[in-house]
């Protein structure tokens, strides 16, 4: 009997909050291998129990490992915890969100392992019980194709919010899980964590600033700038300005994006009342995800943006902060 | 103490291009520079040797014009510069090369101290730090942002995501040094005119009592199958409904999958 | 194209990400504010550029010629009064070396490192011309006491060591080397210039300045001489810092063209537009070109003096009409105050009249071509 193979997943966590990487890569390796198992592996301390969130997003095992001693841990102790699992079950592949944790955890499993590794995909796609890999090399300007043919599993760590998490139906994920509690520990020496502690994002630049909301002239009214400032807080966002808001009204030069002030790349930028100049789309080529908000459907902004609303600002920010509040008020 | 820093040189614009009949990689310039998170590694391999003393060495895989980038980490203020270059050497991916990397600092001898930048600038891995750490059996702290010695015991804090985690290392360690660690300075120009005096020594497998299947390609698992230009996504704009309510609801739940908000 | 020694890409790859960093942010505040705003000056002092092309012995990096212009090239890049000080340093240096007497030189080079070293030749009564000089020299005993006014010197106040030309009989020109801290000397007052505006260009006075024997460079009376000579190395630099001013230029109406778009069309895409963006890319490879065969010529010895002038002449026009074509491809944003294109074409303009007028250059040109041919 062949066994089934396997996609184990690490299902990272940071004082006892699953990265939401976890949950991309869940939805995406069911989509990816639909016939083969889907593994998370989940390290958490007897008090814990952050299965159920998991389960939310359809893995067909989760796979706990749970000991006290996983509150602090090195990454060299994971890894060798990590090395046991592996070499009990075998699994086919083994995936990383590609975050600080899993880029310092998964090499080390690797070179334990003799394994290739991919860093940061992009794209993941079987063919048969071949791992094909997708990365990007020299600033996201060239894409490699990697595949790992003999060594198994096949390592990956995958670029965070690259996939979209799904969940699936409530009554149609009851994963098989197994909590472990007996691997042997591997003690490792000269090393320790004094300290850990939750940090909010420091207040950086707009030039460093994940979410952007970029008021223009359409935008510039008292009511349009008070709801994007509470909508910015309530994403955490800084606020940017085209070049005609810069003079007084709360914003300055240093707040203006765009050829003659800062060049920006977050990875989510509303536009709202920004017709969309030359000397103002120069300075967001980098923009991951862009929403434009402007009442002339032929402003040169729609051309760039992902998703595009024909109406004021004010009105569809409002209507925004709504959603988002009852969404929250749903989650409570 | 003896510092090792492993440094790597890149193209020196990553604007790099697919040439669209061989498709093969076509540079723009043909320079080479030493990969720029790797100058924040040295610089914090000189501050720990301007703390306690001893050298500063580093080390480069690769063919012989990946001299330029030990001159430059000479030109930085490091002692010595060792070149691992051999056609044995050809085709590693991280695993080879940070088992080649290894055995060099193995040969060395009594290496305290191994650092890192946090990834290259080209190939964007990482991995090669840790791979080290791992064959050395050596603790690691991974994108170092602080970092002060005491005795032997090395103190230093890094991010996870919003965790910040202050960690102790005795030594020996392996550290890769985020971009906040430090903030290299610009070469001096009589330093660039020294760091060509000097000798830049090269080692082959021979030099490494290296396990020759370990090396290159017959040790490297990973096989790129081909190489592509990104597509570029053809920018469609979706629409939203007319209707606010309607689109604030569609745009948040878009958004939200994307873990955007 | 001169092709660069490891040492030299080295110290120009530096150099750009120093210009890129340091130099480009403050580019239009260095305009607007007319200084070197930021602390850049202090910059370009800790990170050895004074000393760049200052032998090891002086404790300078000992560059070439060659990695010389190409610095000014780069920093000019980043903006053209950075350039145009270091410029005004570096030739100055140039005739130290050539003409100085040792004693003078162990006792001064070293603190090149640190300050600025400038050459005076111009005052009120004439430019280039000598012949009308009123500023003197006069021998007295083992030392030498200079009087006069020089004017419209390349870091006039920011320099700390001036090298002035003097007449030391009728007809008998000299260089003398005179610092800041002698009894007599005095600065004046600064140009308000149109461009190059944080270059400061300024007049100083000397009265009764007494210098030793060993501050005159090379002989009495080799004053034009030596004039000559440090217009020659000069113009190779004035010719790099055109091009740079050409290839930032470039940059803005090249970027610009490619996102505007007229209908349908890139500007970009337009021949009216594309005949501006080519002429403006054909000076700068010209002007590039020109520069660094002087650089190259210098470094072997050969004769350089007529292609330095070439640099300069050529570059210096080219400069100007490209800014007036990158400013009529951005039209309103190209002639705002606002944007960086209408300062470029007024510290280009600069080039055509310092370090020599392009009508005397012709006239150098010319002579040369004569007496080499006839």
């Amino acid at each position: 009997m062949t066994k089934i193979p396997e996609v184990w997943i690490f299902a990272e966590q940071q004082l006892g909050q699953i990265e939401p990487t976890v949950f991309q890569l869940l939805t995406r390796a069911r989509e990816i291998a639909p016939r083969f198992k889907v593994v998370a592996v989940l390290f958490e301390t007897p008090t814990q129990h952050l299965a159920a969130t998991l389960a939310e997003y359809g893995p067909d095992k989760i796979l706990v490992v749970q000991d006290p001693r996983l509150a602090q841990v090195a990454d060299a102790e994971q890894a060798t915890l990590l090395a046991h699992l592996v070499q009990r079950d075998q699994p086919n592949s083994f995936l990383f969100g590609a975050t600080a944790l899993g880029r310092s955890l998964a090499p080390r499993l690797q070179a334990k392992l003799q394994t290739g590794l991919t860093a940061d995909c992009l794209a993941l796609h079987f063919e048969d019980e071949l791992l094909v890999q997708t990365k990007p090399s020299y600033g996201d300007n060239i894409m490699c194709e990697i595949v790992c043919p003999d060594k198994r599993p096949q390592m990956a760590t995958v670029r965070p919010n690259t996939f979209a998490a799904q969940k699936v139906e409530p009554d149609r994920s009851r994963p098989e899980l197994e909590v472990v509690t007996d691997l042997p520990w591997p003690e490792v020496a000269h090393f320790q964590i004094i300290a850990e502690k939750k940090v909010a994002t420091p207040q950086t630049g707009l030039s460093q600033a994940k979410r952007i909301i970029a008021l223009g002239r359409g935008a510039a009214d008292a009511a349009s700038k008070t709801v994007a400032r509470s909508w910015a807080q309530k994403i955490d966002a800084q606020i940017g300005v085209t070049r005609p808001l810069t003079d007084g009204g709360g914003f300055s030069v240093k707040d203006q994006i765009g050829q003659s002030g800062q060049t920006v790349a977050p990875e989510l930028l509303f536009c709202l009342g920004i017709s969309g100049a030359v000397q103002f789309l120069s300075g967001i080529t980098n923009a991951k995800v862009i929403v434009a908000v402007n009442p002339d459907p032929q402003a040169a902004i729609f051309s760039v943006a992902d998703y595009g609303f024909v109406g004021e600002a004010n009105g569809f920010l409002t209507a925004l902060q709504q959603v988002d509040q009852r969404k929250q008020a749903a989650l409570k | 103490m003896k510092i090792v820093v492993c440094i790597k040189q890149v193209p020196e614009s990553n604007q790099v291009k697919l040439d669209p009949v061989t498709h093969n990689l076509v540079r723009q310039g043909v320079a080479g520079k030493i990969n720029p998170f790797d100058r924040h590694a040295i610089q914090a391999a000189l501050a720990i040797k301007a703390q306690v003393g001893g050298e500063v060495i580093v080390i480069s895989m690769g063919p012989a014009d990946n001299e330029y980038c030990l001159r430059e980490g000479l030109a930085m203020g490091a002692d010595r510069a060792i070149l691992l270059s051999a056609r044995a050497f050809a085709g590693s991916d991280t695993l080879a090369t940070g088992y080649t990397l290894s055995q060099a600092i193995r040969k060395l001898g009594a290496v305290e101290l191994v650092f890192f930048g946090r990834q290259a600038v080209d190939a964007d891995t990482g991995q090669v730090g840790p791979i080290v750490a791992e064959f050395l059996g050596w603790p690691q702290l991974t994108l170092a942002s602080s970092l002060t010695l005491k005795d032997r015991r090395l103190e230093g804090m890094r991010r996870l995501g919003d965790l910040e985690q202050t960690v102790a290392l005795t030594l020996p360690a392996v550290v890769t040094a985020s971009n906040d660690l430090n903030q290299p300075g610009y070469l001096q120009p009589r330093m660039i005119k020294a760091s060509f005096q000097q000798e830049i020594t090269v080692w082959q497998e021979t030099d490494l009592a290296a396990d020759p299947l370990r090396l290159g390609v017959s040790g490297s698992p990973t096989v790129v199958r081909k190489v592509m230009a990104p597509q570029r996504k053809q920018q469609e704009t979706v629409f939203l409904a007319t209707d606010p309510q309607q689109a604030a609801l569609d745009l948040h739940a878009a958004l939200h999958a994307k873990n955007l908000i | 194209m001169v092709d660069l020694t490891a040492a030299q890409l080295m110290l120009h790859q530096m150099v750009r990400e120093f210009s890129e960093k340091e130099i480009r942010p403050n580019d239009m505040a260095i305009d607007q504010q007319r200084f070197f705003v930021n602390g850049i000056y202090q910059k370009l002092i800790d990170n050895g550029f004074l000393g760049l092309m200052l032998p090891e012995q002086y404790g300078g990096a000992g560059f070439d010629a060659i990695a010389t212009a190409q610095t000014i090239y780069d920093l000019a890049v980043g903006n053209a009064s950075v350039a145009v000080t270091l410029e005004g340093h570096y030739k100055t240096l140039d005739q130290l070396l050539k003409y100085g007497q040792p004693s003078l030189l162990e006792r001064y080079l070293p603190s090149a490192n640190q300050r600025i070293f400038a050459f005076s030749m111009t005052e009120p009564s004439g430019g280039s011309d000598h012949s009308t000089l009123g500023s003197t020299a006069v021998r007295q005993g083992e030392n030498w006491v200079l009087n006069g006014n020089k004017i419209m010197i390349t870091n006039g106040g920011l320099a700390e060591v001036y090298c002035v030309l003097v007449k030391t009989a009728p007809e008998e020109f000299s260089v003398f080397l005179i610092d800041q801290n002698m009894p007599g000397f005095k600065f004046g007052k600064r140009e308000n210039f149109l461009g190059l505006t944080g270059t400061p260009i300024a007049e100083i006075f000397m009265e009764n300045i007494v210098v030793p024997a060993d501050h005159l460079l090379g002989k009495v009376g080799q004053g034009h001489e030596i004039g000559d000579s440090a217009h020659a190395d000069a113009r190779i630099l004035m010719g790099a810092v055109a091009a740079g001013i050409i290839e930032h230029e470039l940059e803005i109406a090249v970027a610009y063209a490619y996102q505007r778009k007229s209908g349908q069309f890139r500007l970009t895409e337009l021949q009216a537009i594309q005949r501006k963006l080519a002429d403006i890319a054909l000076a700068k490879e010209t002007t590039t070109l020109l520069y660094q065969e002087a650089a190259a010529l210098k470094q072997q010895r050969r004769p350089y003096a007529e292609v330095a002038a070439m640099a300069k002449t050529h570059g210096s026009r080219q400069a100007v009409r490209a800014g007036d074509d990158a400013l009529q491809i951005l039209a309103g944003y190209g002639y705002s105050l606002d944007y960086p294109v209408e300062h470029l074409i007024r510290d280009a303009r600069a080039l055509e009249i310092a370090e020599g007028t392009v009508e005397k250059m012709r006239g150098e040109i010319t002579k040369l071509e004569v007496a080499t041919r006839i």
